[in-house]
């Protein structure tokens, strides 16, 4: 007899709603397919975004999945109407696209949170808020952005697109539209002519440089990074596009960390780096590190660390990684 | 309506502020503060922070900083534990008067025996027994130190040290939170309001108990002076005590830099946070505060939440020691039914019954198991003499070395007393800390003691 109670009690443990065994299973798979479609659109939306476009075995790549699954989860979205397929390319719908957003503004929501107010370190906050990016509804997520004070980028410089979907609006120019001798940062590489973009490629620019342009004839124009020359026609160097580097990057040009100011230097307080954000950055300011302020190193500490700083008058002990957050320029 | 259009406005102008923007409304209420300060203020010409310098260089130095820290620790432990067991005596010999006053009183107005022994032999003795083991060493901890407070020296001390608990993802100025903890665990849980950041002050919280406080170090000196020290010539005794119990606090001092490491990894992982430390101008200690803040907002509070805590401690013990059952009393039954376990760990019953009830307060420890040792039905100081300590506690209740190590260990490990885990509670405002700063504390020294008795065993030293 006691088998059949037995019996009853395991099939009662898995099949029990909600709470069962197959009911968490349900879960956990409805979970992780939410996870994957997730996962997808972001890894189309960052192929459109760089003017490329997703195929299959791009997604199988990303995903680590075999084909077959890759197949059945582009023909579920397709089915949900989230993106479609023009030969091989994959293309997100304008529904894909407003939801891929969304998981892109959670994901950079996230990493601003754990970068600022957990203090977490920046090489572990990409895998945090990947774990963290799904499930959160946008109201969610108008809560967090106001909690930290309506960030516009992530802790990696990224732009966090509104609950809209609207990425913050950068300008954009072509390079030979740009003054000579001025930094600016590559936002763009059109891929369209092909031999071009090949051209552009193996000149060897990359996305995110920070460049000026040194020499500018009808013929050719230079380009530097502070160490390489690369010279392009201007029919060609019409399809990289630059946008002028933030006003904090533009300071920190002519500036040093205060960690390595020497002891017989002053130094006047240019920026506090944009990586100092939330908890940190509100201390340093009430203590009155702000832009202009004079401050320069007093007492040494036999282990090299922290160093006492005099500022205002009062002495302050900083330690190496915080002083080196702080711009100064020798005075 | 119109409130929802400024509203929208205001949403749409969000997006144009420059990310600075924070940073230049500080810097212009530094100015317009600054504009007021040279309005009112007039600095003394010349004024210069040369004899400041000096100070600083000495005390940071590498040859004399680490001294110079040394021995401010050195002497103001030695004060304490010095000077507070002259008083001690004196207080106790007038308390217990009071409470031999108070029961013949009783006596003779014919109170039933039970109401005489709950009033006066329990309650009104742990009380009398925690106030003057207390009261004398924080009486003279807690100004010696608020008067190295008042001098500016403190933060120096933080400063010196901070690259240590730094490796151990901890904030420099816990090195005075863990000074504090000499004095009182809960004044030590309190201190951490200095450390701003969060998750650097869970991490002072969660370890200051590793460091004995006044209430643990008669027991820490009682176990040196009758096992360690007894073992050497009668001229090195009080050295070799001293030693001893130098030792275990440097153990002590180990596991605060272990488990804020461990924490700092796993439960309390993240970077460290901002670490600003000032480092105010030397000034001349002023004597009256130091004595009305040490007394009245220190020692008198950290003692009235401990006497809260020892009058319902007091009561059980009488309980405990004047309920019969067969032929011995309540606590020697629990006490021998704790005993496998206790043996376990390399303690007794007794010990771990001892520290059950004075979870209130450690003070009680050793009269707890002296009471229960001697089989009376009051709390008691044992036998006046170290040999006879050593006589009852060895011959008579078989004890060991390893008996008498993992005491001492356990002593230093254990979970906080009641009084501080009121105040983690106050602190944290969290349940889950609380219960966490205890699994932590008894979890090690659970572990600790099982280990270290497990492995004298293997090796057949006991």
């Amino acid at each position: 007899m006691n088998w059949i109670w037995l019996l009853f009690l395991l099939l009662f443990v898995a099949w029990l709603p909600r709470y069962g065994l197959l009911a968490l299973y349900q879960d956990w798979r409805s979970a992780r397919q939410r996870e994957l479609v997730e996962d997808a659109l972001k890894h189309l939306l960052d192929r459109e975004q760089s003017a490329r476009h997703a195929s299959p075995e791009s997604l199988a790549g990303i995903l680590n999945l075999p084909r077959v699954k890759v197949t059945r989860l582009i023909t579920d979205m397709e089915s949900q109407n989230l993106l479609e397929t023009r030969g091989a390319e994959l293309h997100l719908t304008a529904e894909g696209e407003r939801w891929a957003m969304h998981i892109v503004r959670a994901h950079r929501l996230w990493e601003r949170y754990l970068a600022d107010e957990a203090r977490m370190p920046l090489n572990k906050i990409h895998n945090e808020a990947q774990r963290r990016e799904h499930s959160f509804t946008d109201a969610q997520l108008d809560e967090l952005s106001a909690a930290l004070g309506y960030p516009t980028r992530d802790p990696h410089g990224d732009p966090i697109p509104s609950r809209e979907g609207k990425m913050p609006f950068v300008e954009i120019t072509p390079v030979t539209a740009w003054q000579n001798d001025v930094l600016a940062r590559i936002v763009h590489i059109e891929d369209e002519p092909a031999i071009a973009y090949e051209q552009i490629l193996a000149a060897g620019l990359r996305l995110g440089q920070t460049i000026r342009i040194i020499e500018r004839t009808p013929r050719r124009i230079v380009l530097s990074d502070g160490e390489t020359e690369y010279r392009l026609a201007p029919t060609v160097a019409a399809n990289v596009s630059v946008a002028p580097l933030p006003s904090s990057e533009v300071a920190k040009a002519h500036a040093i960390p205060l960690a390595s100011l020497t002891r017989d230097q002053r130094g006047e307080i240019v920026q506090l780096d944009e990586a100092v954000q939330g908890f940190t950055r509100r201390r340093f300011l009430d203590l009155g590190l702000t832009p202009g302020t004079v401050i320069y190193p007093e007492l040494g500490n036999f282990f090299g660390d922290p160093r006492a700083y005099r500022v205002r008058g009062t002495l302050i002990a900083l330690r190496k990684d915080q002083a080196a957050q702080i711009w100064v320029k020798p005075v | 309506m119109e409130a929802n259009k400024i509203l929208a406005k205001a949403e749409t102008l969000r997006g144009t502020l420059s990310t600075g923007f924070r940073d230049e409304i500080v810097k212009s209420l530094y100015s317009e503060a600054e504009a007021i300060a040279r309005r009112a203020v007039k600095p003394v010409e010349g004024k210069r922070y040369d004899f400041d310098q000096k100070i600083d260089r000495l005390v940071t130095s590498p040859i004399a900083g680490l001294p110079i820290m040394l021995i401010l620790l050195g002497i103001i432990i030695w004060l304490t534990v010095s000077g507070a067991n002259v008083a001690s005596i004196a207080l106790a010999d007038v308390l217990f008067a009071v409470g031999d006053w108070g029961r013949a009183l009783f006596v003779q107005i014919g109170a039933p025996w039970w109401i005489t022994g709950f009033i006066w032999d329990g309650v009104y003795l742990a009380l009398a027994w925690v106030v003057s083991v207390m009261l004398p060493p924080m009486a003279i901890f807690f100004p010696a130190f608020t008067f190295l407070e008042d001098l500016g020296y403190l933060p120096r001390v933080a400063f010196n040290l901070d690259w240590l608990f730094k490796k151990a993802g901890a904030h420099g100025k816990q090195s005075l939170t863990m000074a504090m903890g000499f004095g009182c665990n809960a004044a030590g849980v309190i201190a951490t309001r200095v450390i701003d950041s969060p998750r650097e002050r869970l991490i002072a919280i969660l370890t200051n108990n590793f460091v004995p406080c006044n209430g643990r170090f008669p027991t820490l000196i009682m176990i040196a002076t009758v096992f360690v020290a007894a073992a050497f010539s009668p001229a090195l005794t009080s050295f070799i005590a001293a030693g001893t119990v130098v030792g275990v606090v440097l153990i002590g001092i180990g596991f605060t830099f272990l488990m804020s490491w461990l924490l700092s990894r796993t439960v309390l992982k993240g970077e460290a946070s901002a670490f600003t430390l000032e480092l105010p101008p030397y000034r001349r200690p002023n004597i009256a505060r130091i004595l009305y803040t040490s007394i009245l907002d220190r020692t008198i509070f950290v003692l009235w939440r401990a006497m809260q805590t020892a009058a319902p401690a007091g009561a059980i013990i009488w309980i405990l020691a004047n309920i019969t059952v067969g032929d011995s009393n309540l606590a020697r039954v629990i006490a021998d039914w704790l005993n496998p376990f206790g043996l376990l760990l390399g303690l007794d019953g007794v010990i771990l019954l001892a520290y059950i009830i004075a979870i209130p307060a450690n003070e009680i420890v050793v009269p707890t198991m002296m009471m229960v040792y001697m089989g009376t039905g009051t709390m008691i100081n044992g036998p006046g003499t170290s040999a006879g300590i050593f006589d009852l506690l060895v011959n008579g209740n078989g004890w060991t070395m390893l008996t008498a190590v993992n005491l001492m260990l356990f002593a230093l490990l254990h979970n906080p007393c009641a009084t501080t885990i009121l105040t983690i509670y106050r602190e944290t405002k969290s349940y889950k800390w609380t219960v966490i700063s205890v699994l932590i504390t008894l979890g090690t020294a659970f572990l600790v003691t099982f280990l270290t008795a497990s492995f004298a065993r293997l090796m057949g030293w006991v």
